[in-house]
């Protein structure tokens, strides 16, 4: 969904922006530039440099080098509006080249706006909606100078009046010729700003900002600030008042934001799991949070991909121990249905600005249900909209599938099922961190062996392992590229069952709780046409081993533990599988990290 | 300069404990074997840092990106040797270097003097000789090492710390580095031999309860946690945070216990004894010269001393331990070694077993109370 950042200060930027855009990368891949003009120049701001060229910013050569100015923006890009090219890659300029423009967002009225434009006389060289702001921007600029307005007041007049124009979600970074200064605005779209030492930062989120300050200060939407070498000036529209933000220091250091000796995040991701889950498990979760919960007569999770699954595995357990019944809702679809008022509404969002996921939280309250947020990052859009937010403590997930997120995300609802369970589970998975260690010693290699020249993978499950089951084959696919569809195994008989043939391979959860005999039939059934089987199943279980053609035994654990055991298992063989395949593995095609767009 | 350190080997004579890590990860005093070397090579002075790794290499470069300094990681993807490994770096290497084996303790006074020569290896005075490669040396230089030899010419072994040029790479890739020290003797380039100060190698898993001792007498002490007034804490002791000493224990240091941990009622935690996180020690229990590793428990009323027990392991109540200084047989090889036992990961041990001088293997069982002694393969189930 792009990625933005801007650097004032008194080091060159464009080397800054660079390695910060190469930061945001899993944000968005498909082009690139940036934008640099020198504030130390003495005829008030000589001309905007500006770069920008479709491919990856990591494959960028010296050109970039060439931009030189104390004050720079920079944009990597995932396409909405135009296809990746140099021409559509931001920053955008206006008729003079004096405005620069990065924008992450979508302008939902900048079809009626650029033929408005395109009326007075400005000439466009781009597809995309972005272009719209640097030439409005242009139009107000003039306008305020016919006004006898100049300076600072004459960037006032222009950002009020653009944002009184806009429609949809934005988060801008400018560039005016002659404005000592960087303007940045936000709304809907993330935007956070860093303080370091006489230099400041703007990014979509904080880690490239966390390579040289730990200071974070959020903006809320409709915040607009002007980052000048002295300082910032932050206000909030359309009052123009000048307005403070808190002043956060964040605990993730620059160290969580790089992946060493790994190969890929993903794989980083993956072995930090059982930190991970402890952590995000023995949080403390608000006790007015908890007696809403209780009182409510109906849970509902509203969620996209993974985070989806997340919920489901949340709807199981939760109706099994607790009795409440919950409903799960993919985001993008949920405004099509009836929300009761008094069922509380859970978004489970690891960025917590998954638009999807915000239409349909703002759409809860809105109708008076108590919202409730679980997200992985400090301050996102999410945690403006709910009532209660449930950290996870994942700390930044670089890889575009989601690994750590999601077990983070099951340990928080697990922690609420104990919770209102009255201390379910709680024993156990206060013992789960060795059995995950133990799980991560698993090899992958004769499992990945056999996905890899497949063309069709079917993942099944019973019970709590149907939506494990979901997951194993959405990362499948996401990385490996290869077709991979999850299904309850009481389901496949009704019509997948024609598809089964020694050439798809099935990947069944199969432990030892109550639904054991039914699916060691189901695999059975599986295995007489032909289909190869690699089983995950409990350690020591002679009889899954004797019908599978591969049998992944999990470490010895309660049940509740083997259900996150099992899950990074499907991780682990989807990981070495892509790997296998040469897959671009942290950043797969066509996908970016967090989907701000609907 | 740089360092090469070497951690892609198993280390395969400490099993049971290399189970789930390789030898540098194992904890003593609570840290890493490799955050010592890592950290003696910093403070003499080195910080460009190349790691060589192999062996759940996933776990050693998790614990590596932890870490405040930044390091270099290759690995090696079949484990061939020392030399092997050490080519397994060699595009990273700009000039002369140290090469410092990542599962021996060495302190930093001695790097500082290896670094000083071109050309040297650390030599240290060993009693026993013949597990370590033997050195003979002349006039202060090394004329040539022989590995594990039957019988020793001397009381010298190599520490496997080595100040060497980049001209070691014109050795073929097959050679044995107690080979080519040897032969740059014979060709008159032989090495300078350097007395080690402080140097300290486990070769069996009950060796490391020596150098457990031996670091815990550098921790820090610092008390975190939770800890009952009427608990009785003294001499050096580190308890880290969430860490719950309950009423009437007794920690006498050198202790170090780590985080969430749990130490019951009327416990005695003696001197010489590190204990991990997330462990459970039950009350009445008496616990000295010990490793508990992380996820560990230990039941009420139990006697541990001289023993490592390893991550996950859990042992019920009433368990004793029997330390003897008795025949082990290791390899073919028969000697003497003094300990209680060694328990590897994840195996669960009933209540009143008594543990006398035996070493047990991973996610093994001993489902009734009994008396056991000798070695126990992985997976091993006693009724």
């Amino acid at each position: 969904m792009c990625g933005i950042v801007g650097y004032v200060g008194e080091r060159n930027a464009a080397p800054i922006i660079v390695e910060g855009l190469k930061c945001l990368e899993y944000r968005g891949y498909d082009s690139f530039g940036l934008a640099v003009a020198d504030g130390t120049a003495t005829d008030g701001g000589g001309r905007l440099t500006v770069i920008k060229k479709q491919g990856r910013i990591s494959d960028a050569g010296s050109e970039v080098s060439l931009a030189v100015g104390n004050i720079g923006i920079g944009h990597t890009r995932w396409a909405t509006h135009g296809v990746p090219s140099d021409v559509n890659a931001h920053p955008h300029t206006d008729c003079t080249g004096d405005i620069a423009v990065v924008h992450n967002g979508i302008i939902e009225n900048y079809a009626e706006l650029k033929k408005a434009l395109i009326a007075e006389g400005h000439v466009f060289k781009s597809e995309t909606d972005t272009e719209v702001i640097a030439h409005l921007l242009e139009k107000f600029r003039n306008a305020a100078a016919e006004k006898g307005l100049s300076g600072t007041d004459m960037v006032d007049f222009a950002v009020k009046n653009l944002m009184d124009t806009l429609e949809g979600s934005f988060a801008l970074l400018i560039l005016i010729r002659g404005f000592n200064g960087l303007i940045a605005i936000k709304r809907f779209s993330p935007l956070v700003l860093g303080i370091g030492d006489d230099e400041l930062f703007a990014s979509s989120d904080m880690t490239p900002i966390l390579e040289h300050t730990q200071k974070i200060l959020l903006l809320e939407d409709n915040d607009y600030a002007y980052l000048m070498p002295d300082g910032i000036r932050l206000f909030s529209y359309p009052s123009a008042k000048t307005v403070e933000r808190e002043v956060k220091t964040v605990d993730w250091d620059v160290e969580s934001a790089k992946k060493g000796g790994y190969e890929y995040f993903m794989e980083k991701e993956i072995f930090e799991q059982p930190a991970v889950f402890v952590n995000s498990f023995r949080q403390k979760i608000d006790d007015g949070a908890v007696s809403v919960l209780k009182k409510a007569s109906s849970i509902t999770v509203v969620a996209c991909g993974s985070s989806y699954h997340a919920g489901l595995i949340f709807r199981y357990l939760m109706e099994k121990y607790c009795k409440i019944p919950v409903r799960v809702e993919i985001a993008s679809e949920f405004l099509n249905f009836t929300t009761a008022k008094d069922t509380a509404v859970i978004a489970v969002t690891q960025s917590g600005e998954t638009a999807d996921t915000l239409a349909a939280l703002r759409h809860a309250k809105a109708n008076g249900c108590p919202v409730f947020a679980v997200t992985n990052v400090l301050g996102s859009s999410v945690t403006r909209i709910a009532d209660y937010v449930l950290y996870t403590r994942a700390g930044p997930e670089i890889s575009v599938a989601a690994t750590k997120s999601f077990i983070a995300q099951c340990a928080v609802l697990l922690r609420i099922v104990s919770i209102i369970g009255k201390g379910i589970f709680e024993k156990e998975l206060f013992e789960i961190y060795p059995v995950l260690e133990e799980t991560l010693l698993f090899d992958p290699a004769d499992a990945s062996a056999v996905c890899k020249d497949a063309e069709n993978i079917f993942y099944v499950g019973r019970g709590v392992y149907y939506p494990i089951s979901l997951e194993g084959a959405l990362k499948m696919k996401e990385i490996t590229y290869i077709h991979a569809e999850g299904c309850a195994a009481g389901e496949l008989k009704h019509g997948p069952f024609s598809l089964l043939t020694p050439k798809t391979p099935v990947v069944a959860v199969c432990t030892k709780d109550d639904a054991y005999p039914v699916m060691i039939s189901n695999i059975k059934e599986m295995k007489a046409r032909g289909a190869p089987v690699i089983a995950i199943g409990s350690g020591g279980d002679a009889d899954l081993k004797e019908i599978a053609d591969i049998f992944i035994p999990l470490p010895r654990s309660k049940n509740i533990c083997e259900v996150i055991s099992a899950t990074i298992i499907l991780q682990m063989i989807a990981y070495n599988t892509a790997v296998l395949l040469g897959r671009d593995v942290d950043k797969p095609r066509n996908l970016a990290k967090s989907v701000t767009v609907i | 300069m740089q360092a090469v350190i070497l951690a892609g080997g198993e280390g395969q004579r400490v099993r049971p404990l290399t189970h789930s890590q390789p030898k540098v990860m194992i904890p003593v005093a609570n840290r890493p074997i490799l955050d010592y070397v890592i950290e003696s090579v910093e403070k003499c002075g080195i910080n460009e840092i190349i790691v060589v790794a192999g062996y759940r290499k996933e776990q050693v470069i998790r614990y590596l990106n932890d870490l405040d300094t930044g390091v270099s990681v290759v690995v090696q993807k079949k484990q061939l040797g020392v030399f092997d490994a050490l080519r397994c770096a060699k595009d990273l290497i700009k000039g002369d270097f140290l090469l410092i084996p990542g599962d021996n303790y060495i302190d930093s006074e001695s790097l500082s003097r290896l670094k000083a020569e071109r050309n040297a290896m650390l030599t240290a005075e060993h009693p026993y000789p013949s597990n370590y490669g033997v050195v003979s040396v002349s006039g202060g230089m090394v004329k040539g090492i022989s590995e594990k030899p039957a019988l020793a010419e001397s009381m010298t072994v190599s520490t496997g710390c080595f100040s060497l040029t980049p001209d070691i790479f014109n050795y073929p890739a097959t050679c044995m580095i107690p080979d080519i020290i040897t032969d740059m003797a014979k060709n008159g380039r032989p090495i300078r031999a350097v007395p080690a100060n402080r140097w300290h190698d486990a070769i069996y898993a009950w060796d490391l309860l020596k150098m457990n001792r031996m670091a815990l007498e550098m921790v820090k002490p610092s008390i975190s946690g939770n800890v009952s007034k009427s608990a009785s804490i003294t001499g050096h002791v580190s308890i880290g945070s969430g860490t719950v000493i309950s009423p009437y224990a007794v920690v006498a240091g050198d202790v170090v216990i780590g985080e969430n941990s749990y130490i019951g009622p009327h416990t005695c935690i003696m001197p010489g004894t590190s204990i991990g996180s997330r462990v459970r020690v039950e009350p009445f229990t008496y616990v000295e010269n010990a490793i508990l590793m992380d996820d560990s428990s230990v039941g009420s009323h139990c006697r541990i001393t001289d023993s490592v027990i390893a991550k996950g392991t859990k042992l019920g109540s009433n368990v004793a331990v029997e330390p003897s200084y008795s025949a082990v047989e290791v390899d073919g090889h028969f000697f003497k070694a003094f300990f209680g036992s060694v328990v590897g990961d994840n195996s669960t041990v009933a209540p009143f077993t008594v543990l006398k001088h035996c070493v047990i293997g991973n996610s093994s069982a001993v489902e009734n109370g009994r008396i056991i002694e000798g070695f126990l393969p992985d997976g091993s189930i006693v009724r």
